[in-house]
């Protein structure tokens, strides 16, 4: 009950557009009707080329909640083991090769990045995942990297390998393991950061399709019609934003929580 | 290290930065499908006029050859010229320059008063009404993407009340002859960066009241006044700027966006149109000026970050 209370707000405004990302596809039938350009036809009206914008909403989160976790978690894979190599070698080369070309992409601005990427590539749920991956990756090994070097620098783990033993169990067993209280403490900011990127990069029009049941997309091409029918834009963005502020009060609570815990 | 030898070390990392970034736009623009003369050759494409227009354009040429020619360019300061227009992509970046640097300028200007002064206000009393009210809100506000920020401002007070003008239409992008047009863009500019500082000015003035300088100084008998603020203060500015050159980067990404809800006619919305009609030159201007525009300016918060600071940069 505490925790119900505690998380209350925050919860609330995930679950909304969690819960319609996830089950909406199930309640749309599959004939899909047409009418007139934002009419008023359906609970919310219709959108810019008459589909109903009720049906839409429940078809557009999944995109987004899906590409922003994917990429998340990806971006975890490839950056955790990278710093884990450059932060336990002996070799400081090894160490500059891994990290600076991450710097040069630090150094460029995220959304261009993704601009540019996905002009490159095909259009598709994949790519935009690779892509905004790709772009958190730099953020997620500095901060896996300077978390390894402390715990790298431990007398524990001069102990360790005194004891002769393997690099495996050292690295990944003891440094790995220890690491992950600083990765969960920053997960929610990389998910908070992946969301952002997948709505403000499907606003642009950067990798989806022009006509896609996607709430970032709805929200740029019934802008439109702004004048005639506001829900068609209002539900849409509103969705992303409670979907966006409550993921980052309940990890914000989770992490002062925990924090208290640990100290 | 003194700051000479700093700065000169920073500028060189600099230069660095950007001929890597250079490199790699062209390199990546180089790999976009379809290039220009296809675009060109509009929607019946024939082989042979494809062929020709390649030739003209001098896209039959090696890769390495252009992106010397390219970087030879840059250094003269010729960006090319636009393949879809034939305009130089150096007029392009003259015109979308001036509306985004009012923006960005303005944003900073605003920026860093107003989230030091937050951040100083609410660390005075922490836990305090007003302390709780600014951590909440920043918690919430800074996830926020900008353009759904823009679309509910623009829906209730451009629509629904009427207050303002909802975009920018009809200004022919002399946005300073009618200055209500700015009012939202502005807003949803500062919104992110205002979060992330004042919250990091706030933990930085906390930190500094309970060091040992502070008390010491509070001990020799200086006013509560002038430790907070002759003291305090410039230790707790210092991550607060390099945070703020931060923010550039996402006050390049935020305005792209804002430009294309307003419908401004900045370098956000050459950017987009560019990239919508495979405009390679323009394109990469844009990358290496965005490139150019980060680097400075973490350069410059670096350096000072180095002068209220030394000790904390290494």
């Amino acid at each position: 009950m505490k925790a119900v209370l505690r998380y209350g707000i925050g919860g609330l405004l995930v679950a909304v557009p969690l819960l319609l990302a996830v089950a909406g596809p199930l309640f749309v039938p599959d004939a899909l009707t047409r009418g007139a350009a934002f009419g008023d036809t359906g609970p919310l009206g219709t959108d810019f080329i008459g589909r109903d914008v009720w049906h839409q909403v429940l078809l557009g989160g999944r995109t987004v909640v899906l590409v922003a976790m994917l990429a998340t978690v990806l971006s975890y894979l490839v950056g955790v083991p990278i710093a884990l190599l450059a932060a336990m070698t002996r070799r400081r080369w090894v160490d500059e090769v891994l990290m600076r070309p991450l710097d040069v992409l630090l150094a460029v601005p995220s959304l261009l990045v993704l601009i540019l990427l996905a002009s490159i590539a095909p259009r598709g749920v994949l790519t935009l995942v690779l892509i905004v991956a790709l772009v958190n990756v730099p953020d997620v090994a500095r901060i896996a990297r300077a978390a390894a070097l402390e715990i790298a620098s431990r007398p524990a783990l001069e102990a360790m390998r005194l004891q002769g033993e393997t690099w495996w169990r050292t690295a990944v067993g003891y440094v790995g393991r220890s690491m992950l209280r600083t990765l969960v403490a920053d997960l929610g900011i990389r998910l908070t950061a992946a969301l952002y990127l997948v709505a403000s990069a499907s606003f642009l029009g950067v990798g989806v399709p022009p006509d896609a049941s996607d709430w970032a997309v709805m929200v740029d091409r019934n802008q439109t019609g702004l004048f005639l029918a506001p829900e068609a834009v209002m539900a849409p963005a509103l969705l992303i934003i409670a979907l966006s502020v409550g993921v980052n009060l309940v990890f914000d609570r989770a992490l002062r929580d925990r924090g208290r815990a640990w100290l | 290290m003194t700051l000479g030898h700093y700065a000169l070390r920073r500028l060189l990392l600099g230069v660095v930065q950007v001929a890597a970034v250079a490199t790699l736009v062209y390199l990546l623009v180089a790999a976009l499908p379809g290039d220009a003369a296809v675009a060109l050759a509009g929607d019946n494409p024939d082989p042979e006029r494809i062929e020709q227009i390649r030739v003209a354009m001098g896209l039959d040429r090696p890769v390495w050859e252009r992106f010397a020619e390219w970087l030879w360019g840059l250094t003269h300061g010729d960006f090319g010229v636009s393949i879809v227009s034939g305009r130089p992509v150096a007029d392009f970046l003259a015109d979308g320059l001036e509306p985004t640097l009012l923006l960005a300028g303005l944003t900073m200007l605003m920026l860093v008063p107003v989230s030091v002064l937050l951040g100083v206000a609410s660390a005075r009393r922490e836990g305090g009404w007003l302390d709780r009210v600014v951590t909440t809100t920043a918690v919430g506000l800074h996830a926020i993407p900008e353009f759904t920020l823009a679309i509910v401002l623009i829906a209730l007070f451009g629509v629904q009340l009427a207050w303002l003008p909802p975009t920018a239409v009809g200004t022919d992008g002399d946005l300073l002859a009618e200055p209500a047009v700015l009012v939202l863009p502005l807003i949803v500019l500062l919104a992110r960066p205002i979060c992330s500082i004042s919250r990091l000015v706030r933990a930085a003035m906390i930190d500094a009241a309970a060091s040992d300088y502070a008390r010491h100084a509070r001990r020799l008998g200086l006013s509560a006044r002038r430790v907070r603020y002759a003291h305090a203060l410039p230790n707790a500015v210092a991550p607060a700027v390099q945070q703020m050159a931060r923010t550039t980067d996402w006050l390049l990404g935020g305005v792209v966006v804002v430009e294309a809800v307003f419908v401004i006619p900045g370098l956000g919305t050459i950017l987009v149109d560019a990239v919508a009609g495979r405009d390679l030159p323009v394109i990469q201007g844009l990358a290496v000026l965005f490139a150019v525009t980060t680097v400075l300016v973490n350069l410059v918060a670096d350096v000072v970050a180095f002068r209220l600071a030394p000790r904390a940069v290494t």
